[in-house]
């Protein structure tokens, strides 16, 4: 049997003066409760070439490469490294076997250093740490790539950019040949995700292989050799050659139709001034969050603030939502000044928040979804199921959110239902109708489905008059979305552009603070 | 008033901050891999009970210490069978250890009513050292088990910040999840260091029982010296140097009323004497305390969080 | 060190209705084979011993009484538990709110006594009781509100301060808690109207009927109105409450004072009904203790805590009478009772995931 699957390994890719496979996966299959995430996938990364696992939110890409790295485990299918067949049953396994995966959400401990967390779990060293020579290990190792890091910093203090590069150095470190990058770009600036592509290219070309995930098309063909397209756990399609790829066709590969997120933007006049902002600051433990920020937003208008994770976006909604009270400055609500006065007084007139942790912040998880209803509304001192009831049942129906009724938990509704079920509340007005809608990246790891309907959504209650705050790193969201632009850098709007002429340049300069002066 | 008896009150509070040294070090690595224990009362006291079996049926002081220590580390393999593999809650199944313990102790603990171990835990002879005034007594008067305990103190600390094992022990107390990246086992690591806490939790037990109490007193042997120690951990900030200044403060707070009542000083009535130690840890940990402090003060982040891998 | 196997926890969506019943009966088996061993050890006859307990603590009329008296206030302390509890309080100092709540109330009905009926001096015992009760917990609550102190550690550490406070009142001559007319240090007794009437001569008393209402009326007061709502999601998430406006200091520091006057409760209802008068040997009993495993058993469920606390009553009560009938020491109720909740604690493992032992093959490299 092994001779056969190594016959096939090399067979299906082995084309003409290429370099020899390194890593194979046939037939992966692996089944959660309730999805079948991989169904039969085969993969493979030859060395010094970039091969992108691309595909929707739950495609199956994170879960196949967390098979190709020892975290899970198949319930059938092999793999094979060097053509030789390998079992991994740890990620200790997979960096034994030289694989290593540079997790999206970053593995690293905040309160250890840089060099600490690289050795974290290498086992050549001995018993003994010595500090000075560990140090200058990690370094010499961090150059060589181009990737040059303080060894002394203490990780929770480096910025996003910094930690992953953090992350690859101790993958390398580690002797890692085959790197898997997990959305690896999701959380940085474009001029970062341009060093990030400086990076990946010194490996390919010291021979490392890396298995690029991602589901944004333009960075896929930018930094690719191959494109392997996943589309609810299968494999729905190879690409190969670096810019000959047509994004169109990979659109298609990996949604299964043509779809449009086209811009929608306001087609009636805007109204009155609903949300006004003045000369807002705000410190958290003596750091600064927000300096000074000011603006408005009007009936029937969308604002969107776009910015790089950790610039102030969340204390700016949670201030205005009343959870945090700014060291300075004024904010007014439907002519109220709700500066100060807590949640419940901006949620009387007209607030509504829809804050970025659904499920724990937004939503309790062991509540129904009546009781949930009920979060930010008054209750009375006895609390009365009885009459929102009828409520819940229209709108379960009229968001179309997949539940057995109002008594269904919301810790058992998936990302998009309980998404929908937030927006429902929000949008039904609680202590008063909805005036003001403050969303944070309301569409963060939905599916396409899903994405598209909470779209529509917002777009309704913009038609509806009502004004909108809408705070996302999804530059993309924002850009199609927004009718207005505001960049947040280190808590400082420095940018303002109407969402029609936007440019991706400007806008994106701006968040990586070179725009510090302000924009328009 | 006698001169000596301040000088006598040190070595004697040394010798109660032996059992609180170890003590809070067993609970020090349980809490650094992320095991909250609070069943350390429970612990002592069962090892504390089996030492005196041990050593009143054997007449060797040594076989009773590591009979209690081997006690003490099967009490806390319960707990960390119990929060680890089964993911109960740590709180809950610290508080049924420290009854469990209890009753058990209690139980073995009826033939040894009333009797007491006919030879204890002498204090090493160090010649004429021990009789330099002051601080002969205080620094040249103790046993074995106390010097030891000292030594464990500065190893611990070497341990945790300057070794391999060391670190991924801490790690695996603040990240888990990161640990378990790395391939490391988060529930070996923290069934390891919850055993090796209770072994020397148990030894603290063990020596309380063999070279302070030397008679058995029920539940009044250890008498909170268990939760005592746990407050010490956060007095200390998690780190195994600290303990060692904490441990003599406690020491001294507990050994003053007797040293007041025996030599027959009655300012204040023995009762309150009593209730001394206990707010004096209290006002301790309120001093340590401020409004989402606990990192600041070190606490590892996953402390009492059982750590389930994310496989959906 | 790798074994080859490995054991997989499958979430549960919802935990089977055979399992909630089914785990604490199997925790109560296991736990009494378990010390079926420890008596067998040490030279007991198990079943001899359990068969005693068993008819002692619940199948004779006098067992049956008896347990009720003891399920009194094992309820209250069951129920201050499981209140704190259920929002992620622990509360484990209910033992010395209960020695408050005796100081407190044996205080009202030494000093209020005499002039006033029965009808308003039982519940004025009762009420000092349950205030002496909150006033123990207040300082744990207000700095675990304010300042995050572990509550865990400072209601004990306060429990251990009560313990001399009892001794205190007791012990030192010309105590205002002391009997004049005795020698032998023991408690004053409150005036006769402070006192309830046992039924017939059992030792049970009417506050059984109190304790049980107030746990019923609890559950009620957490499933359906305002405070419960809000207990109920700080309880699960602390975030939803802030975003939601819900003040979780003042909702901590109310949920701690019920808790502790729920265990002052408990000590006054000693003083009204079976004492009298303060008792010191009260330190011994552990009953605020039992609260914390009563509270557990259950599932911190404040209806089902009337079961559980007869259950344990029922146990205590064997176990005491077993001393007194045989030389089985009284450890063992106590020790069982530990062992119960750490097996109830394995065992909600089963209940909340489907547990699985998986081969892991071998590698062949």
């Amino acid at each position: 049997m092994n001779d056969t699957s190594h016959e096939v390994a090399q067979g299906s890719h082995h084309l003409g003066g290429v370099a020899p496979t390194a890593l194979s996966a046939h037939n992966i299959v692996k089944r959660f409760p309730g999805v079948l995430a991989n169904d039969n996938v085969d993969f493979d990364v030859r060395a010094g070439e970039v091969h992108t696992l691309l595909g929707e939110n739950g495609a199956g890409k994170s879960t196949l490469a967390a098979i190709l790295c020892g975290l899970y485990q198949p319930d059938s299918g092999y793999l094979l490294r060097n053509g030789k067949p390998m079992h991994l049953s740890s990620p200790r396994a997979g960096l034994q076997h030289g694989i290593a995966m540079v997790h999206q959400h970053f593995r690293l401990v905040d309160r250890f250093t840089v060099s600490e967390n690289v050795i974290l779990g290498s086992r050549d060293l001995g018993f003994r740490l010595n500090r000075k020579e560990i140090n200058e290990q990690v370094a010499a190792v961090a150059e060589s790539f181009g990737l040059p890091i303080d060894p002394n910093a203490v990780v929770g203090e480096l910025s996003v950019g910094q930690r992953q590069r953090v992350e690859i150095v101790k993958a390398l470190y580690q002797g890692a040949e085959i790197l898997l990058l997990d959305e690896p770009t999701a959380v940085l600036v474009p001029a970062e995700v341009e060093k990030l592509f400086d990076n990946v290219h010194s490996m390919t070309k010291a021979g490392k292989s890396i298995v690029f995930i991602s589901h944004k098309l333009g960075e896929v063909v930018e930094i690719s050799d191959r494109v392997t397209v996943l589309r609810n756990g299968r494999v729905t399609g190879h690409v190969s050659g670096k810019g000959t790829t047509d994004t169109r066709e990979l659109a298609r590969l990996m949604v299964g139709r043509d779809i449009e997120l086209n811009a929608q933007r306001a087609t009636h006049p805007i109204g009155h001034e609903v949300l006004q902002i003045r000369n807002l600051s705000l410190s958290i433990n003596e750091v600064e969050v927000l300096s000074d920020v000011s603006f408005n937003i009007h009936a029937g208008e969308m604002v969107g603030i776009a910015g790089v994770a950790g610039n102030g976006q969340r204390e700016l909604a949670d201030t205005i939502a009343g959870l945090i009270s700014p060291a300075s400055g004024s904010i007014t609500i439907s002519g109220a000044m709700t500066t100060d006065r807590g949640p419940i007084q901006a949620r009387e007139v007209g607030l509504a928040y829809v804050p970025e942790d659904r499920l724990g912040m937004g939503l309790v998880p062991s509540m129904s979804i009546l009781d949930n209803l009920l979060l930010t509304r008054d209750r009375k001192v006895i609390v009365d199921r009885t009459s929102i009831r009828p409520e819940a049942s229209r709108l379960i129906d009229q968001f179309e959110i997949k539940a057995n009724g109002p008594d269904h938990l919301a810790r058992k509704l998936s990302g998009g239902n309980a998404q929908k079920v937030l927006l429902a509340r929000e949008l039904s007005g609680g202590r008063s109708a909805t005036k003001l809608l403050v969303v944070c990246s309301p569409t963060r790891g939905l599916d396409v489905g899903a994405i598209e309907t909470v779209r529509s959504l917002l777009n309704d209650a913009r038609s509806a008059g009502q004004a909108i705050l809408l705070i996302s790193e999804d530059l993309d969201e924002v850009m199609s979305l927004a009718d207005r632009i505001l960049v947040l850098y280190r808590g400082a709007v420095v940018h303002e552009t109407p969402g029609a002429t936007a440019s991706l340049s400007t806008v994106g300069a701006a968040m990586a603070g070179l725009l510090e002066n302000g924009g328009v | 008033m006698n001169d000596n008896i301040w000088i006598l009150t040190s070595a004697d509070s040394i010798a109660i901050a032996t059992t609180l040294i170890l003590a809070a070090l067993g609970a020090l690595f349980t809490e650094r891999s992320g095991v909250l224990n609070l069943g350390i009362e429970g612990v002592m006291l069962t090892s504390a009970i089996s030492a005196f079996l041990a050593a009143d049926a054997s007449g060797s002081i040594w076989l009773g210490l590591i009979i209690g220590s081997i006690v003490g580390a099967i009490m806390a393999a319960i707990h960390a069978v119990l929060s680890v593999v089964f993911r109960a809650n740590q709180i809950v199944a610290g508080l049924a250890l420290v009854i469990f313990g209890t009753g058990l102790a209690n139980f073995l603990g009826k033939p040894a009513e009333g009797k007491t171990v006919t030879t204890v835990i002498l204090p090493l002879s160090f010649g004429p050292l021990s009789d330099i005034p002051v601080i002969g007594p205080i620094v040249f008067g103790q046993d074995i088990v106390t010097y030891f305990a000292l030594f464990i103190a500065i190893v611990s600390s070497l341990f945790l910040f300057r070794t391999r094992p060391g670190l991924e022990l801490r790690a695996t107390g603040d990240d888990p999840a990161t640990v378990d990246a790395q391939g490391l086992s988060v529930a070996y690591i923290r069934i390891r260091y919850t055993f090796i806490g209770g072994l020397l939790v148990g030894l603290g037990g063990s020596w309380l029982m063999l070279a302070q109490s030397a008679a058995w007193h029920q539940a009044s042997t250890t008498n909170g010296l268990g939760w005592i120690a746990l407050a010490l951990v956060v007095f200390a900030g998690w780190r195994p140097n600290r303990i060692i200044f904490g441990a003599v403060l406690f020491g001294f707070t507990l050994q003053l009323p007797f040293t007041l009542q025996a030599e027959q000083i009655t300012i204040i009535p023995s009762a309150f004497m009593q209730m001394l130690p206990y707010l004096a840890t209290l006002i301790a940990l309120i001093a340590l305390s401020r409004p989402g402090g606990r990192n600041l003060l070190g606490a590892p982040k996953a402390l009492g969080t059982p750590f389930v891998r994310d496989e959906r | 060190m790798r074994l080859p196997i490995r054991v997989v926890f499958d979430q549960r969506g919802e935990a089977p209705k055979r399992l909630t019943a089914l785990v604490p009966i199997v925790s109560v088996l296991a736990a009494l084979f378990f010390g079926a061993i420890f008596l067998l050890a040490t030279g007991y006859s198990p079943i001899d011993t359990y068969t005693n307990m068993f008819s002692d603590g619940f199948a004779s009329s006098r067992g049956v009484t008896d347990t009720l008296a003891l399920s009194t206030v094992l309820i209250c302390t069951g129920i201050a538990a499981a209140f704190a509890f259920q929002m992620n309080i622990y509360n484990i100092g209910g033992e010395g709110q209960l020695y408050l709540g005796m100081i407190g109330g044996a205080w009202a009905g030494i000093t209020l006594g005499d002039h006033l009926p029965s009808l308003i001096m039982v519940p004025l015992v009762l009420i000092f009781g349950a205030l002496a009760g909150a006033l123990w917990i207040f300082v744990p609550a207000f700095v675990r509100s304010r300042l995050g102190t572990s509550e865990i550690v400072s209601t004990l550490l306060l429990t251990y301060v009560a313990s001399s406070l009892i001794d205190y009142v007791i012990y030192t001559p010309d105590s205002f808690f002391r009997n004049p007319n005795t020698s032998f240090p023991q408690g004053r007794l409150v005036s006769a109207s402070a006192k309830l009437q046992s039924f017939g001569d059992t030792r049970l008393y009417p506050t059984i009927f109190v304790a049980i209402i107030l746990a019923v009326v609890l559950y009620w007061v957490v499933k359906r109105t305002e405070f419960g709502y809000r207990i109920n999601v700080i309880a699960d998430s602390p975030k939803a409450a802030h975003y939601a406006g819900i003040n979780a200091k003042r909702t901590t520091m109310s949920v701690m004072l019920i808790s502790g006057a729920l265990a002052g409760l408990g000590g006054a209802m000693l003083i009204v009904g079976p004492y009298g008068k303060i008792e010191p040997s009260i330190v011994n009993l552990g009953y605020g203790y039992a609260g914390i495993v009563i509270a557990a058993l259950a599932r911190n469920n404040l209806a089902a805590i009337v079961v559980s606390g007869i259950l344990f009553a029922g146990l205590r009560v064997g176990g005491e009478k077993l001393q007194i009938s045989t030389d089985t020491p009284i450890h063992i109720g106590v020790m069982l009772q530990g062992a119960i909740l750490l097996f109830a604690l394995g065992g909600e493992a089963f209940r909340r995931y489907k547990i699985r032992v998986v081969l892991v093959r071998a590698v062949t490299t």
